[in-house]
């Protein structure tokens, strides 16, 4: 057969033009393992939930790939330790889009982190799921492919504040904070809305967490008549400290606010158990013991499957079944479209209407990437720790 | 609450804050009498008495004496790194203040390695004795106690022993003290391994209030440093008073203010002790031979 100039130049543009609607990828495009990159704070401060949340992604990972993998492919996980450190951040995610060409990043886990990662990721079109909370993280416009797979802060405050002025009744409310720029730009954010709700704020203040004394802010509180207290911090320690000098003043107002109120941690510092009574913290449906002490059937079920493998003792359930979620969520997209393409990816995101994960059933669309349902957002009981998971607060 | 329970709240945290903070101030001394060097890993030490002492006691389950002689053992060892590290390679150039960049250094790296290694988040610290409650609970005086304590052992060593008197010969003029042929560099290491162990004493004997928390460092690190100058350089009564005036003042401030606006306040008052007696208030400023 004689090849014309014509046959060669038709024939050339035929395969060119298949090739670029990614008809005549190779062989191995397809059984190439799906890359996950994982930006996970496992040490220095605030390290706890990624630790939790990496024991959800590793027992995800194992059992999709004991399964056979997503459609043949094996799951293969990039981890990089932040230590919280934002430059290392940026690092780890400039490795993973141009060296380890992922498909799709989950993390970072801190707002800090976050900040400086989410625009890298949106110029590399890199589809990402993280647990941030701070509220600018989300923009349809400046990041169509970061996708929050948590409440946002507003989402938290308005689940904090509804527990206290429509369920406890509280009229007049203290909020307080610690002195960094979270406990401050939340405590703010919480008195506006407070104040917006019809409440009377009687007392606001910046805590120096480092404080060892907390009677002197507790005594103002008191005194300004405050009948619920609503707090912005993520020190243990500064929440202990409260706790022990509510006591000291034989004053029994509520506490209310962040899910550090809850943690394991705080139980070891206060001075009696009975000063962690009246404390309500932030927590999930999901996550939720209700009064005949029973958790959600899907979540209860997943315990039972992983029941053994996963370390609960000393870790929120919430971080660990979001890991699960991350990793189950990625490998539906694969599944679903059939290719590890970043576009296919974020439109299948985009798609999401209620997925029934284990910690909430996400909803995404093209405007709206604020995925977990404020209804899902409930108080814990803060005392009440089993299994990672908190007895719903009195009221629901 | 009533005023009288205020009061009480006021000195018992108050003398108990002041205590630490003088004697991380005195740790802060005992370096410096023999080496002319502020080391500023002295609130680190502080910071190590209260977490070495938790790590013994309560997660190694150590006897209380056995914990305790430990953590001092181990803040001893610190106090001499800080000399051999952070402060002798820069003697030489002691005009030049490197002092201040390598002495930073070590604080900084032991604070990583014990966030790192022990937890970012504050520990429990053991009871110790399990006396009093309120405003006379343990937590409040041992710190009191252990200051005095520690303070009258410091002036009976310096009056009554041979290295005692050898540490003042030190500091009074060390190239003297040299010349008289006092071992200068073994002192200095010993000096360095007494302040070790006295900044254990104040983390541990403030353990129950301040807890095993590893930013307890630069916290003492910085109202440490306040007592030595309102008290004066190297003067270790001066430290004491200093210090006390400075936990009562602060608590007094937490309850008047509150929250920040009590650590401005503090700065507020520091700052104008300063300009009105830059030399401390029981320093002396000494004569410039030309």
């Amino acid at each position: 057969m004689t090849i014309s100039r014509r046959t060669f130049t038709v024939g050339s543009a035929g395969t060119l033009g298949l090739a670029a609607h990614g008809l005549l990828k190779p062989a191995f495009a397809q059984s190439e393992p799906v890359k996950i990159g994982w930006l996970a704070a496992l040490t220095g401060p605030s390290s706890a939930p990624a630790v939790g949340f990496n024991r959800g992604v590793m027992y995800a990972v194992e059992s999709i790939n004991a399964a056979g993998g997503v459609k043949g492919r094996k799951i293969e996980l990039t981890t990089r330790d932040t230590q919280g450190d934002p430059t290392k951040a940026v690092n780890a995610t400039q490795e993973m889009i141009s060296a380890a060409k992922v498909h799709a990043i989950w993390g970072p886990t801190n707002s800090g982190e976050a900040l400086a990662t989410t625009p890298l990721m949106a110029r590399a079109k890199m589809p990402n799921l993280h647990p941030c909370v701070v509220d600018s993280l989300i923009d349809t416009g400046k990041f169509p492919n970061a996708f929050r797979m948590a409440p946002s802060n507003t989402q938290w405050d308005d689940a904090v504040r509804n527990y206290a002025l429509k369920i406890l009744k509280a009229k007049k409310v203290a909020v307080i904070g610690d002195t960094t720029g979270y406990g401050t730009a939340a405590a703010k954010a919480s008195v506006e809305a407070c104040k917006k709700d019809g409440a009377e704020v009687v007392y606001t203040a910046q805590i120096d967490a480092t404080q060892p004394d907390m009677t002197p802010d507790m005594l103002r509180m008191k005194n300004a008549g405050a009948e619920a207290i609503i707090s912005w911090s993520t020190s243990t320690g500064m929440a202990a400290r409260l706790f022990n000098a509510r006591a000291g003043l034989n004053w029994d107002v509520p506490f209310v606010g962040h899910p550090s109120l809850g943690s394991g941690e705080v139980g070891t510092l206060i001075e009696k158990p009975a000063n962690w009574e009246k404390v309500y913290t932030i927590n999930y449906r999901s996550c939720s013991f209700d009064a005949d002490g029973k958790l959600p059937a899907r979540t209860q079920e997943f315990l039972d499957k992983s029941a053994g493998k996963i370390d609960l003792k000393d870790t929120l359930l919430w971080w660990v079944v979001s890991g699960v979620d991350v990793i189950n969520l990625l490998a539906k997209a694969v599944e679903t479209t059939g290719s590890t393409d970043s576009e296919g990816i974020i439109k299948y995101l985009n798609g999401l209407n209620k997925y029934p994960g284990l910690f909430g059933s996400y909803t995404w669309t093209p405007t709206e990437h604020n995925g977990y349902p404020t209804d899902e957002i409930v108080m814990g009981l803060a005392n009440s720790s089993k299994s990672g998971a908190l007895k719903l607060a009195p009221g629901y | 609450m009533a005023f009288g329970a205020t009061l009480a709240s006021i000195l018992s945290t108050g003398l108990a804050m002041g205590a630490i903070y003088a004697l991380i101030g005195i740790t802060y001394n005992v370096m410096y009498s023999t080496s002319r060097v502020m080391s500023f890993t002295a609130g680190q030490l502080g910071m190590l008495g209260g977490v070495l002492g938790a790590l013994f006691t309560l997660r190694l389950g150590m006897p209380l004496l056995v914990g305790f002689a430990l953590t001092l053992l181990c803040c001893a060892v610190v106090g001499m790194v800080t000399e051999f590290v952070a402060v002798r390679p820069v003697l030489a150039s002691l005009d030049q203040h490197l002092y201040v960049l390598s002495t930073l250094a070590l604080a900084l790296i032991i604070q990583q390695v014990t966030a790192i290694e022990w937890s970012t988040e504050p520990q429990a610290f053991p009871r110790l004795f399990g006396i009093g409650s309120g405003a006379l609970d343990e937590k409040f005086w041992l710190p009191v106690v252990a200051c005095a304590m520690t303070m009258g052992a410091l002036e009976w060593m310096q009056r009554k022993t041979l290295v005692g008197r050898a540490f003042l010969a030190v500091a009074e003029d060390n190239f003297a003290a040299r010349a008289l042929g006092l071992p200068e560099r073994n002192l200095r290491i010993a000096s360095y391994a007494l302040a070790g162990a006295i900044g254990g004493i104040a983390g541990y004997a403030g353990g129950e209030l301040m807890l095993a928390f590893f930013a307890n460092g630069a916290f003492l690190n910085f109202y440490g440093f306040v007592p030595v100058a309102l008290g004066g350089l190297g003067n270790n009564r001066g430290a004491i008073v200093g210090g006390v005036a400075l936990g009562i003042f602060q608590q007094a401030a937490n309850f008047l203010v509150g929250g920040i606006f009590a650590s401005v306040a503090v700065f507020v008052v520091f700052i104008v002790v300063l300009l009105a007696v830059p030399q401390g208030l029981f320093g002396t400023s000494t004569a410039r031979r030309v």
